[in-house]
Protein backbone atom coordinates (compact mmCIF):
# COMPACT_ATOMS: atom_id res chain seq x y z
CA UNK A 1 0.00 0.00 0.00
CA UNK A 2 1.59 3.37 -0.89
CA UNK A 3 -0.53 6.86 0.17
CA UNK A 4 0.46 10.24 -1.05
CA UNK A 5 -1.17 12.88 0.73
CA UNK A 6 -1.23 16.15 -0.26
CA UNK A 7 2.37 15.86 -1.57
CA UNK A 8 4.18 18.77 -3.01
CA UNK A 9 7.66 19.59 -4.28
CA UNK A 10 8.77 23.01 -5.10
CA UNK A 11 12.59 23.33 -7.00
CA UNK A 12 13.35 26.98 -6.86
CA UNK A 13 10.10 28.54 -9.03
CA UNK A 14 9.66 25.31 -10.36
CA UNK A 15 6.43 23.10 -9.03
CA UNK A 16 6.92 19.87 -9.86
CA UNK A 17 4.44 17.97 -7.83
CA UNK A 18 1.25 19.97 -6.66
CA UNK A 19 -0.34 18.77 -3.97
CA UNK A 20 -1.10 15.16 -5.23
CA UNK A 21 -3.05 12.72 -3.38
CA UNK A 22 -3.76 9.06 -4.50
CA UNK A 23 -3.05 5.66 -2.79
CA UNK A 24 -2.03 2.17 -4.50
CA UNK A 25 -3.69 -0.80 -3.30
CA UNK A 26 -2.22 -4.15 -2.96
CA UNK A 27 -3.08 -6.78 -5.83
CA UNK A 28 -3.29 -4.55 -8.58
CA UNK A 29 -0.80 -3.45 -11.11
CA UNK A 30 -1.74 0.67 -11.29
CA UNK A 31 -0.33 2.85 -13.65
CA UNK A 32 1.39 5.70 -13.16
CA UNK A 33 0.66 8.05 -16.41
CA UNK A 34 1.29 11.90 -17.07
CA UNK A 35 3.34 13.15 -19.96
CA UNK A 36 7.21 13.90 -19.45
CA UNK A 37 7.68 16.63 -16.29
CA UNK A 38 4.45 15.92 -15.51
CA UNK A 39 6.05 14.86 -11.67
CA UNK A 40 6.07 11.26 -11.92
CA UNK A 41 9.64 10.85 -11.60
CA UNK A 42 10.09 13.15 -8.75
CA UNK A 43 6.54 11.61 -6.85
CA UNK A 44 8.25 8.21 -6.92
CA UNK A 45 11.32 10.22 -5.38
CA UNK A 46 9.84 11.78 -2.97
CA UNK A 47 7.52 8.61 -1.91
CA UNK A 48 11.27 6.76 -1.28
CA UNK A 49 12.43 9.60 0.87
CA UNK A 50 15.10 10.42 -1.36
CA UNK A 51 13.74 13.84 -2.10
CA UNK A 52 12.06 15.87 0.72
CA UNK A 53 8.74 17.06 0.13
CA UNK A 54 8.24 20.72 0.29
CA UNK A 55 4.39 19.55 2.02
CA UNK A 56 2.57 16.55 2.72
CA UNK A 57 3.49 13.14 3.01
CA UNK A 58 4.30 9.69 1.54
CA UNK A 59 3.54 6.42 3.47
CA UNK A 60 4.21 3.15 2.31
CA UNK A 61 2.79 0.58 4.16
CA UNK A 62 1.49 3.56 6.69
CA UNK A 63 5.25 4.42 7.41
CA UNK A 64 7.75 6.96 5.64
CA UNK A 65 10.05 4.67 3.64
CA UNK A 66 13.18 6.29 4.81
CA UNK A 67 11.88 5.26 8.59
CA UNK A 68 11.99 1.17 7.45
CA UNK A 69 14.31 -0.56 9.34
CA UNK A 70 14.31 -3.34 6.28
CA UNK A 71 13.85 -1.34 3.63
CA UNK A 72 14.52 -3.79 0.60
CA UNK A 73 12.35 -6.72 2.12
CA UNK A 74 9.42 -3.92 2.63
CA UNK A 75 9.62 -2.20 -0.96
CA UNK A 76 11.35 -3.03 -4.26
CA UNK A 77 12.21 0.01 -6.80
CA UNK A 78 13.91 0.54 -10.21
CA UNK A 79 13.87 4.22 -11.01
CA UNK A 80 16.24 4.83 -13.48
CA UNK A 81 18.67 1.57 -14.37
CA UNK A 82 21.89 3.65 -15.67
CA UNK A 83 22.28 4.59 -12.18
CA UNK A 84 24.62 1.87 -11.47
CA UNK A 85 28.36 1.71 -10.62
CA UNK A 86 29.54 0.86 -14.55
CA UNK A 87 32.65 -0.83 -13.12
CA UNK A 88 31.04 -3.36 -11.03
CA UNK A 89 29.84 -6.33 -11.87
CA UNK A 90 25.52 -6.88 -12.09
CA UNK A 91 26.10 -9.82 -9.45
CA UNK A 92 28.91 -7.55 -7.19
CA UNK A 93 25.94 -5.01 -7.38
CA UNK A 94 23.20 -7.20 -6.37
CA UNK A 95 25.78 -8.72 -3.34
CA UNK A 96 26.15 -5.17 -2.24
CA UNK A 97 22.06 -5.20 -1.88
CA UNK A 98 22.31 -8.42 -0.27
CA UNK A 99 24.67 -7.89 2.19
CA UNK A 100 22.86 -4.72 2.78
CA UNK A 101 19.67 -6.77 3.56
CA UNK A 102 21.40 -9.49 5.21
CA UNK A 103 19.91 -12.06 2.84
CA UNK A 104 22.34 -15.43 1.33
CA UNK A 105 24.01 -15.49 -1.52
CA UNK A 106 22.01 -17.75 -2.93
CA UNK A 107 19.43 -15.46 -3.09
CA UNK A 108 21.25 -13.39 -5.32
CA UNK A 109 21.30 -16.34 -7.87
CA UNK A 110 17.96 -16.78 -7.91
CA UNK A 111 16.95 -13.43 -8.71
CA UNK A 112 19.86 -13.37 -11.68
CA UNK A 113 17.80 -16.56 -12.86
CA UNK A 114 14.31 -15.47 -12.05
CA UNK A 115 15.38 -11.69 -14.22
CA UNK A 116 17.51 -13.71 -16.93
CA UNK A 117 20.27 -11.95 -16.78
CA UNK A 118 22.39 -15.54 -16.76
CA UNK A 119 25.98 -15.15 -18.07
CA UNK A 120 26.10 -11.64 -17.91
CA UNK A 121 25.76 -11.13 -14.46
CA UNK A 122 29.88 -12.00 -14.10
CA UNK A 123 30.38 -9.39 -16.50
CA UNK A 124 30.91 -5.12 -15.61
CA UNK A 125 27.75 -3.21 -15.96
CA UNK A 126 29.92 -0.87 -18.18
CA UNK A 127 29.27 -3.21 -20.87
CA UNK A 128 25.53 -3.91 -20.41
CA UNK A 129 22.89 -2.50 -23.23
CA UNK A 130 19.85 -0.69 -21.73
CA UNK A 131 17.59 -4.08 -21.17
CA UNK A 132 20.41 -5.93 -19.57
CA UNK A 133 20.45 -2.66 -17.30
CA UNK A 134 16.27 -2.82 -16.36
CA UNK A 135 16.45 -6.86 -15.68
CA UNK A 136 19.20 -5.75 -13.22
CA UNK A 137 17.29 -3.41 -11.70
CA UNK A 138 14.03 -5.60 -11.88
CA UNK A 139 16.44 -8.58 -10.50
CA UNK A 140 17.19 -5.98 -7.48
CA UNK A 141 13.96 -4.46 -6.55
CA UNK A 142 12.81 -8.38 -6.71
CA UNK A 143 15.98 -9.82 -4.07
CA UNK A 144 14.28 -8.55 -0.55
CA UNK A 145 10.73 -10.42 -1.77
CA UNK A 146 8.95 -7.44 -1.06
CA UNK A 147 5.26 -6.31 -1.13
CA UNK A 148 5.79 -3.05 -2.56
CA UNK A 149 7.14 -2.65 -6.19
CA UNK A 150 7.86 0.76 -7.89
CA UNK A 151 8.67 0.49 -11.37
CA UNK A 152 9.66 3.98 -13.38
CA UNK A 153 9.59 3.30 -16.99
CA UNK A 154 10.88 -0.51 -17.00
CA UNK A 155 9.86 -1.38 -20.00
CA UNK A 156 12.80 1.47 -21.68
CA UNK A 157 15.01 -0.80 -23.64
CA UNK A 158 13.35 -4.29 -23.24
CA UNK A 159 12.95 -6.29 -26.32
CA UNK A 160 9.79 -7.80 -27.26
CA UNK A 161 10.40 -10.93 -25.10
CA UNK A 162 11.55 -8.66 -22.54
CA UNK A 163 8.55 -6.49 -22.45
CA UNK A 164 6.14 -9.43 -22.47
CA UNK A 165 8.25 -11.51 -19.66
CA UNK A 166 7.74 -8.44 -17.70
CA UNK A 167 4.15 -7.87 -18.28
CA UNK A 168 3.64 -11.46 -16.96
CA UNK A 169 5.76 -10.83 -14.20
CA UNK A 170 3.68 -7.77 -13.60
CA UNK A 171 0.32 -9.56 -13.31
CA UNK A 172 1.99 -12.30 -11.51
CA UNK A 173 3.21 -9.97 -8.32
CA UNK A 174 -0.18 -8.27 -8.79
CA UNK A 175 -2.05 -11.37 -8.49
CA UNK A 176 0.15 -12.51 -5.16
CA UNK A 177 -0.96 -9.47 -3.17
CA UNK A 178 2.09 -7.04 -3.76
CA UNK A 179 1.24 -3.49 -4.81
CA UNK A 180 2.47 -2.51 -8.16
CA UNK A 181 3.27 1.05 -8.99
CA UNK A 182 4.34 0.77 -12.89
CA UNK A 183 5.06 4.30 -14.31
CA UNK A 184 5.57 4.32 -18.61
CA UNK A 185 4.97 6.30 -21.57
CA UNK A 186 3.99 3.20 -23.72
CA UNK A 187 0.74 3.79 -23.40
CA UNK A 188 -0.59 0.83 -25.28
CA UNK A 189 1.12 -1.03 -22.69
CA UNK A 190 -0.42 0.24 -19.63
CA UNK A 191 -3.86 -0.51 -21.64
CA UNK A 192 -3.25 -4.84 -21.53
CA UNK A 193 -1.24 -4.24 -17.78
CA UNK A 194 -2.68 -1.89 -15.61
CA UNK A 195 -5.83 -1.89 -13.70
CA UNK A 196 -5.99 1.40 -12.58
CA UNK A 197 -4.30 4.50 -13.63
CA UNK A 198 -3.13 7.89 -12.19
CA UNK A 199 -2.73 10.33 -14.73
CA UNK A 200 -0.85 13.40 -13.86
CA UNK A 201 -0.10 16.30 -15.59
CA UNK A 202 2.47 19.05 -14.66
CA UNK A 203 2.28 17.72 -10.87
CA UNK A 204 -1.06 17.52 -10.26
CA UNK A 205 -3.87 14.92 -10.30
CA UNK A 206 -6.22 14.69 -13.66
CA UNK A 207 -7.52 11.17 -13.29
CA UNK A 208 -7.19 8.14 -10.39
CA UNK A 209 -10.05 5.40 -11.82
CA UNK A 210 -9.91 2.01 -13.16
CA UNK A 211 -8.24 1.81 -16.98
CA UNK A 212 -11.85 0.85 -17.92
CA UNK A 213 -13.30 4.01 -16.21
CA UNK A 214 -10.28 6.31 -17.81
CA UNK A 215 -11.12 5.05 -20.82
CA UNK A 216 -14.81 5.10 -21.02
CA UNK A 217 -15.01 8.51 -19.53
CA UNK A 218 -13.00 10.27 -22.37
CA UNK A 219 -15.21 10.60 -25.16
CA UNK A 220 -18.70 9.10 -24.33
CA UNK A 221 -19.32 5.36 -26.02
CA UNK A 222 -18.06 4.29 -29.18
CA UNK A 223 -19.25 2.06 -32.04
CA UNK A 224 -17.38 -0.29 -35.00
CA UNK A 225 -19.62 -1.74 -37.44
CA UNK A 226 -19.51 -3.55 -41.35
CA UNK A 227 -22.24 -3.13 -43.70
CA UNK A 228 -22.95 -3.89 -47.54
CA UNK A 229 -24.33 -0.32 -47.02
CA UNK A 230 -22.12 1.89 -45.97
CA UNK A 231 -23.24 4.96 -47.61
CA UNK A 232 -26.95 4.65 -46.48
CA UNK A 233 -25.89 3.92 -42.85
CA UNK A 234 -23.71 6.34 -42.87
CA UNK A 235 -26.40 9.34 -44.01
CA UNK A 236 -29.12 7.11 -41.13
CA UNK A 237 -26.34 7.73 -38.65
CA UNK A 238 -25.84 11.60 -39.47
CA UNK A 239 -29.26 12.22 -39.56
CA UNK A 240 -29.84 11.26 -35.70
CA UNK A 241 -27.38 13.66 -34.89
CA UNK A 242 -24.44 11.01 -34.51
CA UNK A 243 -20.90 11.93 -35.48
CA UNK A 244 -19.80 8.74 -38.05
CA UNK A 245 -16.76 7.76 -40.71
CA UNK A 246 -16.14 5.91 -42.55
CA UNK A 247 -12.32 4.07 -42.17
CA UNK A 248 -11.90 1.66 -45.36
CA UNK A 249 -14.60 -0.96 -44.80
CA UNK A 250 -15.57 0.01 -41.40
CA UNK A 251 -17.84 2.43 -39.73
CA UNK A 252 -16.72 4.56 -36.82
CA UNK A 253 -19.48 6.02 -34.74
CA UNK A 254 -18.86 8.29 -32.00
CA UNK A 255 -21.83 9.07 -28.98
CA UNK A 256 -23.10 6.15 -29.63
CA UNK A 257 -23.06 2.17 -28.46
CA UNK A 258 -23.01 -0.58 -29.97
CA UNK A 259 -26.44 -1.36 -28.60
CA UNK A 260 -27.41 1.89 -29.95
CA UNK A 261 -26.71 1.28 -33.59
CA UNK A 262 -28.13 -2.32 -33.95
CA UNK A 263 -31.54 0.30 -32.89
CA UNK A 264 -30.88 2.51 -36.08
CA UNK A 265 -29.89 -0.61 -38.51
CA UNK A 266 -32.91 -2.76 -37.22
CA UNK A 267 -34.86 0.53 -37.73
CA UNK A 268 -33.34 1.09 -41.49
CA UNK A 269 -33.42 -2.27 -42.19
CA UNK A 270 -29.55 -2.17 -43.00
CA UNK A 271 -27.90 -5.50 -42.47
CA UNK A 272 -25.07 -5.27 -40.46
CA UNK A 273 -21.82 -8.01 -40.61
CA UNK A 274 -19.75 -6.76 -37.79
CA UNK A 275 -20.98 -4.81 -34.97
CA UNK A 276 -18.59 -3.86 -31.73
CA UNK A 277 -17.90 -1.27 -29.07
CA UNK A 278 -15.20 0.80 -29.64
CA UNK A 279 -12.14 0.65 -27.40
CA UNK A 280 -10.66 3.78 -27.12
CA UNK A 281 -6.96 4.46 -27.06
CA UNK A 282 -5.29 5.07 -24.26
CA UNK A 283 -2.66 7.16 -26.12
CA UNK A 284 -5.54 9.43 -27.38
CA UNK A 285 -7.66 9.43 -24.17
CA UNK A 286 -4.60 10.23 -21.95
CA UNK A 287 -3.52 13.03 -24.80
CA UNK A 288 -7.15 14.34 -24.32
CA UNK A 289 -6.88 14.48 -20.45
CA UNK A 290 -3.59 15.94 -20.30
CA UNK A 291 -3.56 18.14 -22.89
CA UNK A 292 -7.17 20.00 -21.75
CA UNK A 293 -5.72 19.63 -18.44
CA UNK A 294 -2.37 21.49 -19.45
CA UNK A 295 -4.16 23.50 -22.23
CA UNK A 296 -6.74 24.96 -20.06
CA UNK A 297 -5.30 25.26 -17.04
CA UNK A 298 -5.91 29.36 -17.06
CA UNK A 299 -9.30 29.11 -18.29
CA UNK A 300 -12.82 26.80 -16.83
CA UNK A 301 -11.83 23.36 -15.43
CA UNK A 302 -13.55 20.74 -17.38
CA UNK A 303 -15.27 18.64 -15.87
CA UNK A 304 -13.68 15.12 -16.08
CA UNK A 305 -16.20 12.09 -15.02
CA UNK A 306 -13.28 9.99 -14.16
CA UNK A 307 -11.55 12.91 -11.52
CA UNK A 308 -12.75 12.15 -8.19
CA UNK A 309 -10.43 14.81 -6.98
CA UNK A 310 -11.75 18.10 -7.04
CA UNK A 311 -9.52 20.33 -9.40
CA UNK A 312 -8.52 23.95 -7.57
CA UNK B 1 1.17 -14.67 -29.55
CA UNK B 2 2.71 -16.89 -27.41
CA UNK B 3 2.42 -16.27 -23.25
CA UNK B 4 5.62 -17.05 -22.08
CA UNK B 5 5.45 -17.82 -18.12
CA UNK B 6 7.12 -16.47 -15.43
CA UNK B 7 8.94 -17.83 -13.22
CA UNK B 8 7.75 -17.44 -9.75
CA UNK B 9 9.40 -14.63 -7.58
CA UNK B 10 11.17 -17.71 -5.08
CA UNK B 11 9.90 -16.97 -1.50
CA UNK B 12 12.36 -16.04 1.01
CA UNK B 13 12.33 -18.42 3.95
CA UNK B 14 11.88 -16.66 7.40
CA UNK B 15 15.01 -18.11 8.21
CA UNK B 16 16.72 -17.17 5.66
CA UNK B 17 16.79 -13.78 8.14
CA UNK B 18 19.83 -13.90 10.05
CA UNK B 19 20.42 -11.77 13.52
CA UNK B 20 22.51 -8.70 12.63
CA UNK B 21 21.57 -5.35 12.82
CA UNK B 22 21.01 -2.88 10.31
CA UNK B 23 24.24 -0.91 11.21
CA UNK B 24 26.42 -4.05 10.85
CA UNK B 25 24.91 -5.54 7.70
CA UNK B 26 25.37 -1.29 6.16
CA UNK B 27 29.24 -1.67 7.49
CA UNK B 28 29.11 -5.01 5.41
CA UNK B 29 27.34 -3.74 2.36
CA UNK B 30 30.28 -0.83 2.51
CA UNK B 31 33.12 -2.50 2.42
CA UNK B 32 31.58 -4.73 -0.54
CA UNK B 33 30.99 -1.50 -2.58
CA UNK B 34 34.57 -0.40 -1.71
CA UNK B 35 36.14 -3.58 -3.28
CA UNK B 36 33.92 -4.53 -6.10
CA UNK B 37 35.15 -1.56 -7.71
CA UNK B 38 38.85 -1.47 -9.61
CA UNK B 39 39.94 1.74 -9.11
CA UNK B 40 39.90 1.11 -5.23
CA UNK B 41 42.49 -1.49 -5.94
CA UNK B 42 44.74 1.09 -8.46
CA UNK B 43 45.03 3.38 -5.92
CA UNK B 44 46.25 0.80 -3.35
CA UNK B 45 48.74 -0.47 -6.04
CA UNK B 46 49.78 3.37 -6.44
CA UNK B 47 50.33 3.73 -2.63
CA UNK B 48 52.34 0.57 -2.54
CA UNK B 49 54.48 1.29 -5.02
CA UNK B 50 55.22 4.79 -3.67
CA UNK B 51 56.09 3.73 -0.32
CA UNK B 52 57.96 0.49 -0.44
CA UNK B 53 59.64 1.81 -3.85
CA UNK B 54 60.69 5.00 -1.67
CA UNK B 55 61.61 2.37 0.98
CA UNK B 56 64.21 0.72 -1.36
CA UNK B 57 65.47 3.71 -2.56
CA UNK B 58 66.59 5.46 0.88
CA UNK B 59 67.48 2.13 1.78
CA UNK B 60 69.73 1.00 -0.94
CA UNK B 61 71.36 4.82 -0.75
CA UNK B 62 72.36 5.06 2.38
CA UNK B 63 75.44 5.87 3.46
CA UNK B 64 77.26 3.60 6.13
CA UNK B 65 79.38 6.31 7.31
CA UNK B 66 76.47 8.71 7.83
CA UNK B 67 73.67 6.86 8.41
CA UNK B 68 74.88 3.49 11.07
CA UNK B 69 72.49 3.11 13.43
CA UNK B 70 69.82 5.25 12.16
CA UNK B 71 66.00 4.02 12.95
CA UNK B 72 64.56 2.94 8.96
CA UNK B 73 61.21 4.26 10.26
CA UNK B 74 61.92 7.96 9.22
CA UNK B 75 61.51 6.52 6.09
CA UNK B 76 57.92 5.64 6.83
CA UNK B 77 57.04 9.08 7.69
CA UNK B 78 58.80 10.40 4.21
CA UNK B 79 57.22 8.10 1.82
CA UNK B 80 53.63 8.43 3.53
CA UNK B 81 53.74 12.02 2.17
CA UNK B 82 53.26 10.96 -1.61
CA UNK B 83 51.65 7.61 -0.69
CA UNK B 84 48.86 9.69 1.14
CA UNK B 85 47.40 11.25 -1.94
CA UNK B 86 46.83 7.87 -3.55
CA UNK B 87 44.97 6.79 -0.56
CA UNK B 88 42.80 10.53 -0.32
CA UNK B 89 42.20 9.79 -3.86
CA UNK B 90 40.50 6.58 -2.71
CA UNK B 91 38.53 7.94 -0.01
CA UNK B 92 37.18 10.44 -1.76
CA UNK B 93 36.49 8.03 -5.19
CA UNK B 94 34.64 5.67 -2.56
CA UNK B 95 32.21 8.09 -1.44
CA UNK B 96 31.75 10.64 -4.47
CA UNK B 97 31.68 7.79 -7.56
CA UNK B 98 27.81 7.24 -6.12
CA UNK B 99 27.15 10.56 -6.91
CA UNK B 100 29.06 10.63 -10.51
CA UNK B 101 27.55 7.33 -11.66
CA UNK B 102 23.74 7.96 -9.82
CA UNK B 103 24.24 5.08 -7.82
CA UNK B 104 23.35 7.60 -4.64
CA UNK B 105 19.46 7.08 -5.39
CA UNK B 106 20.29 2.62 -4.84
CA UNK B 107 22.91 2.97 -1.87
CA UNK B 108 19.59 5.59 -0.03
CA UNK B 109 16.99 3.19 -1.10
CA UNK B 110 18.66 0.17 0.47
CA UNK B 111 19.82 2.33 3.39
CA UNK B 112 17.59 5.85 3.41
CA UNK B 113 18.72 6.02 6.85
CA UNK B 114 21.16 8.76 5.96
CA UNK B 115 22.66 8.67 9.32
CA UNK B 116 23.07 4.80 8.82
CA UNK B 117 24.58 4.94 5.67
CA UNK B 118 27.20 8.29 6.74
CA UNK B 119 28.21 6.63 9.76
CA UNK B 120 29.26 3.17 7.79
CA UNK B 121 30.73 4.65 4.60
CA UNK B 122 32.91 6.73 7.09
CA UNK B 123 34.11 3.81 9.15
CA UNK B 124 34.62 1.35 6.64
CA UNK B 125 37.05 3.83 3.98
CA UNK B 126 38.95 5.71 6.89
CA UNK B 127 39.87 2.32 8.63
CA UNK B 128 40.52 1.32 4.96
CA UNK B 129 43.08 4.01 4.48
CA UNK B 130 44.39 4.06 8.40
CA UNK B 131 45.26 0.48 8.28
CA UNK B 132 46.81 0.40 5.04
CA UNK B 133 48.58 3.46 5.22
CA UNK B 134 50.08 1.67 8.68
CA UNK B 135 50.95 -1.37 6.95
CA UNK B 136 52.52 0.35 4.26
CA UNK B 137 54.68 2.44 6.24
CA UNK B 138 55.74 -0.68 7.83
CA UNK B 139 56.81 -2.37 4.67
CA UNK B 140 58.20 1.04 3.29
CA UNK B 141 61.01 0.91 6.93
CA UNK B 142 60.96 -3.16 6.38
CA UNK B 143 62.15 -2.37 2.61
CA UNK B 144 64.36 0.40 3.74
CA UNK B 145 66.14 -1.94 6.39
CA UNK B 146 66.60 -4.97 4.28
CA UNK B 147 68.11 -2.76 1.46
CA UNK B 148 69.98 -1.08 3.61
CA UNK B 149 71.51 -3.63 5.30
CA UNK B 150 73.15 -3.59 8.04
CA UNK B 151 73.18 -0.06 8.04
CA UNK B 152 69.64 0.89 9.40
CA UNK B 153 67.80 -0.87 12.93
CA UNK B 154 64.34 -1.09 13.03
CA UNK B 155 63.74 -0.01 17.29
CA UNK B 156 60.02 -1.28 18.08
CA UNK B 157 59.54 2.08 20.10
CA UNK B 158 60.33 4.58 17.32
CA UNK B 159 58.38 2.49 15.15
CA UNK B 160 54.84 2.69 17.17
CA UNK B 161 55.71 6.36 17.40
CA UNK B 162 56.04 6.88 13.72
CA UNK B 163 53.31 4.48 12.57
CA UNK B 164 51.24 6.07 15.39
CA UNK B 165 51.66 9.34 13.65
CA UNK B 166 51.08 8.19 10.02
CA UNK B 167 47.58 6.76 11.64
CA UNK B 168 46.74 9.96 13.09
CA UNK B 169 47.45 11.99 10.02
CA UNK B 170 45.56 9.40 7.61
CA UNK B 171 42.88 9.14 9.73
CA UNK B 172 42.29 12.94 10.09
CA UNK B 173 42.84 13.36 6.19
CA UNK B 174 40.97 10.59 5.29
CA UNK B 175 37.90 11.79 7.08
CA UNK B 176 38.81 15.23 5.83
CA UNK B 177 38.55 13.59 1.90
CA UNK B 178 35.09 11.55 3.14
CA UNK B 179 33.62 14.98 4.34
CA UNK B 180 34.44 16.59 0.95
CA UNK B 181 33.55 13.86 -1.05
CA UNK B 182 29.96 14.21 1.20
CA UNK B 183 29.59 17.78 0.27
CA UNK B 184 30.74 18.49 -2.71
CA UNK B 185 29.46 15.28 -4.55
CA UNK B 186 32.22 15.29 -7.04
CA UNK B 187 35.08 12.98 -7.17
CA UNK B 188 37.10 16.03 -9.11
CA UNK B 189 36.09 18.59 -6.89
CA UNK B 190 36.54 16.80 -3.55
CA UNK B 191 40.03 15.79 -5.34
CA UNK B 192 41.39 19.15 -6.26
CA UNK B 193 40.32 20.60 -2.62
CA UNK B 194 42.12 17.90 -1.18
CA UNK B 195 45.38 18.77 -2.94
CA UNK B 196 45.14 22.49 -2.32
CA UNK B 197 44.28 22.22 1.22
CA UNK B 198 46.83 19.75 2.10
CA UNK B 199 49.66 20.22 -0.59
CA UNK B 200 49.20 23.56 -2.79
CA UNK B 201 47.71 26.06 -0.50
CA UNK B 202 50.29 25.88 2.51
CA UNK B 203 52.92 25.37 -0.04
CA UNK B 204 52.23 28.84 -1.88
CA UNK B 205 51.05 30.37 1.22
CA UNK B 206 54.70 30.00 2.84
CA UNK B 207 56.56 30.81 0.13
CA UNK B 208 54.71 33.80 -0.64
CA UNK B 209 56.36 34.74 2.77
CA UNK B 210 53.83 37.58 3.66
CA UNK B 211 53.41 37.26 7.46
CA UNK B 212 49.33 36.93 7.56
CA UNK B 213 49.90 34.75 4.72
CA UNK B 214 52.60 32.41 7.13
CA UNK B 215 49.75 32.84 10.16
CA UNK B 216 46.67 31.23 7.52
CA UNK B 217 48.90 28.50 6.76
CA UNK B 218 49.40 27.16 9.82
CA UNK B 219 45.58 27.22 10.08
CA UNK B 220 45.16 24.56 7.08
CA UNK B 221 45.24 20.69 7.58
CA UNK B 222 48.78 20.53 4.83
CA UNK B 223 50.80 22.36 7.37
CA UNK B 224 50.11 19.73 10.25
CA UNK B 225 50.60 17.42 8.43
CA UNK B 226 53.82 18.25 6.97
CA UNK B 227 55.06 19.23 10.14
CA UNK B 228 54.25 15.70 11.49
CA UNK B 229 55.35 13.58 8.76
CA UNK B 230 58.62 15.67 7.75
CA UNK B 231 59.08 18.19 10.75
CA UNK B 232 58.08 21.01 7.78
CA UNK B 233 55.49 23.22 7.86
CA UNK B 234 55.28 26.99 9.18
CA UNK B 235 57.54 28.81 11.33
CA UNK B 236 55.98 28.33 15.51
CA UNK B 237 54.27 24.73 14.89
CA UNK B 238 54.16 22.24 16.87
CA UNK B 239 53.23 18.82 17.81
CA UNK B 240 50.10 19.77 19.41
CA UNK B 241 48.94 22.65 17.49
CA UNK B 242 49.73 20.13 14.28
CA UNK B 243 47.49 17.61 16.17
CA UNK B 244 44.78 20.35 16.62
CA UNK B 245 44.61 21.77 13.56
CA UNK B 246 44.66 18.30 11.33
CA UNK B 247 42.18 16.94 13.85
CA UNK B 248 40.08 20.32 13.40
CA UNK B 249 39.75 19.77 10.16
CA UNK B 250 39.01 16.25 10.14
CA UNK B 251 36.12 16.85 11.73
CA UNK B 252 35.14 19.87 10.33
CA UNK B 253 35.01 17.97 7.04
CA UNK B 254 33.03 15.24 8.01
CA UNK B 255 30.62 17.79 9.74
CA UNK B 256 29.90 19.62 6.50
CA UNK B 257 29.71 16.58 4.45
CA UNK B 258 26.90 15.33 7.24
CA UNK B 259 25.28 18.40 6.89
CA UNK B 260 24.56 18.25 2.95
CA UNK B 261 23.63 14.48 3.19
CA UNK B 262 21.21 14.63 5.98
CA UNK B 263 19.51 17.88 4.16
CA UNK B 264 19.88 18.05 0.70
CA UNK B 265 17.46 16.06 -1.50
CA UNK B 266 19.71 12.81 -2.77
CA UNK B 267 20.97 13.46 -6.38
CA UNK B 268 20.83 17.20 -6.37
Amino acid sequence: MIEVRGLTKRYGNALAVDDLSFAVEPGKVTGFLGPNGAGKSTTMRLVLGLDRPTSGEALVDGQPFASLRDPLRRVGALLDAGLVHPGRSGRAHLQVAARTAGLPRRRVDEVIDLAGLGGAAGRRVKGYSLGMRQRLGIAAALLGNPSVLIFDEPINGLDLDGVRWLRGLLRQLADEGRTVLLSSHLLAEMQQTADRLVVIGRGRLIADATTDEVLQGMGGPRARLRTPEPDRMLAELTRRGLTARAHGDEIEVEGASAEQVSVVAHEVGVPLHHLSDGTHDLEQAYLELTERHVDHRSGPQPSAPTTPKEER
Amino acid sequence: MTTESVQAVPRLAADDVPVGSVSTRTLAAEWARLWTVRSTWWFLAAAAVATIGLGLVAGSSADPAESQGDAAWAVSAISAMPAQFALLALAVTAVAADYATGGIVLTLQWTPRRGVLFAARTIVVVVTTTVVAVVLGFLSALAGYLAASPTLRLPVGEGVDTLGTVAFVLAASSALAVGLGFLLRSVAAALVTVFLLILVLPLFLLAAGQPWMVDVASFLPGSGTAFLLLGGGPPGMSTEAAFAVLGAWGVGGLAAGWVRLARDDAAR
